[in-house]
């Protein structure tokens, strides 16, 4: 009988490992469950009980030794340079995570990760947000953060150009929503257009490659603007003609500079030199402006 | 049922074992460290101090690789072997049984897992009742519900029938449950 019991407690271990509650590894045994059952709970409790590891430093500490007795018993350093190698391994290792292992160093490691990842998904899930949406200056801000950590003027006049096709859809995007122009998202997009051109200070012969990647922005937003007309509300009708038409002549501004291959620059400018001629600050200032009626004049 | 790492497996562990027999420094470094943890678990819970279990755990290594080209038959059977003798020595050298408090170390570790207070008492309280037991009934409980073994393996790294291991855990157990009511009648007395 006592042969019995201690197998039957056996068995209901091995059943509660395999995930069965007391009350079920004891339904098949009920006439011996007052007896199990203690033992049972008994035996829960001694596995909560905590696995100790013991420190890295305590086993690199053992392998060096033991290394270095290897070492003397075959009068070589062969031995103990591979087992040492082995504890200094785990040296290194152990550095890191005691570390970590930290509880306080832990924690902090954990809050700042925790909030890369939801500041990385918030600027993700942003980024077709529009104005009004919770999340649309984090986009602003992200916009302007990764514009402030680009450093060469070939990108940020790039950067400036997408900036402005993300103004145009956001108000795209508005006006299919509540049927109104959004007047700021326009004038937001003419602006970044203008910039990306004050911030291009690319080489004299990559210029017309980005005029001409400038001008294809421009003539996309002059046709978008041109499909949108009819449908807006009278009133800010007048604000698209006049985008279309300052989109208009930044496009014959633009087609000029082209043709020209950098030597005509807008009315005011020193035309009798050529760019190479020119003084580098002057052909700096030269490229920033547009031609006369490009931009807001209100 | 949260439960410790389980081995390398056997063929790792045999091949290992031969290399470390042809004086391959590179196995027995790998044997060392693997084994370190494991031995490292079975002392502490029958020595009192963090230090003496891992002293006592880098001497049983030691020992290990000394002998390890003599060494037949079951390997864990054999390092355990050596581990419990270790205990003993160390007990009879300090003359103390180990049924003294255990050493703070351990409550520090408990509240970092973040142990509520009452679970860190009955964890306490266990660990004591724990030292009251038989060697052979201390070495049952921990291979068994601290390192996970199965009745089987412990028999095999004991040297003893399954049945006979069986006899001794159900004695330990209720051994411990009658400790704890003990206890509890004093406190609540």
């Amino acid at each position: 009988m006592e042969q019995d019991i201690e197998l039957l407690l056996d068995n209901c271990i091995s059943e509660m490992r395999n995930g069965k509650s007391i009350d079920k590894c004891l339904a098949k045994y009920s006439q011996y469950a007052g007896q199990l059952r203690p033992l049972l709970q008994l035996v829960q409790q001694l596995e909560t009980l905590p696995k100790p590891e013991p420190s890295l430093e305590a086993i690199s500490a053992a392998l060096i030794e033991i290394g270095r007795e290897r070492a003397i018993q075959q009068g070589g350093t062969a031995a103990f340079s591979k087992i040492s190698n082995a504890a200094l391994n785990l040296k290194k290792r152990s550095s890191i995570f005691n570390k970590i292992r930290n509880p306080k160093l832990a924690w902090v490691f954990s809050i700042v990760f925790l909030f890369l990842v939801v500041l990385f998904s918030a600027a993700t899930i942003s980024a077709n947000s529009v104005p009004g949406d919770i999340l649309y200056p984090l986009k602003l801000a992200t916009e302007k953060v990764k514009f402030l950590l680009t450093f060469n003027s070939e990108k940020k006049a790039e950067l400036r150009l997408t900036f402005s096709d993300k103004r145009l859809q956001e108000m795209i995007a508005v006006f299919q929503q509540s049927g109104k122009l959004d007047t700021t998202l326009l004038k937001e997009m003419l602006d970044e257009a203008k910039l990306a051109l004050e911030e291009n200070k690319t080489p004299i012969d990559t210029a017309s490659i980005f005029a001409a990647k400038l001008s294809h922005v421009n003539a996309y937003q002059k046709d978008v603007l041109e499909k949108i007309r009819p449908q807006v509300n009278p009133s800010s009708r007048q604000i698209v003609d006049e985008a279309i038409n300052m989109c208009d002549m930044r496009g014959r501004w633009m087609r000029e500079m082209m043709n020209e291959n950098d030597e005509v620059y807008p009315e005011g400018s020193d035309s009798m030199h050529s760019p190479q001629q020119m003084p580098r600050s002057k052909q700096k200032s030269n490229r920033k402006q547009w031609g006369p009626g490009c931009d807001w004049d209100r | 049922m949260k439960l410790a790492k389980k081995d390398l497996r056997d063929e790792e562990l045999l091949q290992l074992l031969d290399r470390a027999k042809l004086n391959d420094s590179k196995a027995i470094g790998i044997i060392c460290s693997h084994l370190y943890s494991k031995i490292y678990r079975f002392i502490y819970y029958r020595v009192n101090a963090v230090e003496d279990a891992e002293d006592l755990t880098s001497e049983v290594c030691f020992r290990v690789i000394k002998s390890i080209q003599s060494q037949k038959g079951s390997f864990y059977a054999w390092i355990f072997r050596i581990a419990s003798n270790l205990i003993n020595d160390h007990y009879r050298r300090r003359s103390v049984r180990s049924n003294v408090e255990p050493a703070g170390d351990l409550i520090e570790e408990m509240i970092d897992e973040g142990n509520k207070q009452s679970e860190l008492l009955e964890q306490k309280e266990l660990r004591q009742s724990l030292k009251k037991l038989t060697e052979e009934q201390q070495e049952v409980i921990v291979l068994k519900f601290i390192e996970g073994y199965e009745t089987d393996e412990i028999a095999d790294m004991l040297g003893k029938s399954s049945g006979a291991v069986r006899a001794i855990q159900f004695r330990a157990l209720t051994a411990l449950r009658n400790n704890f009511i003990t206890k509890e009648v004093y406190t609540k007395g």
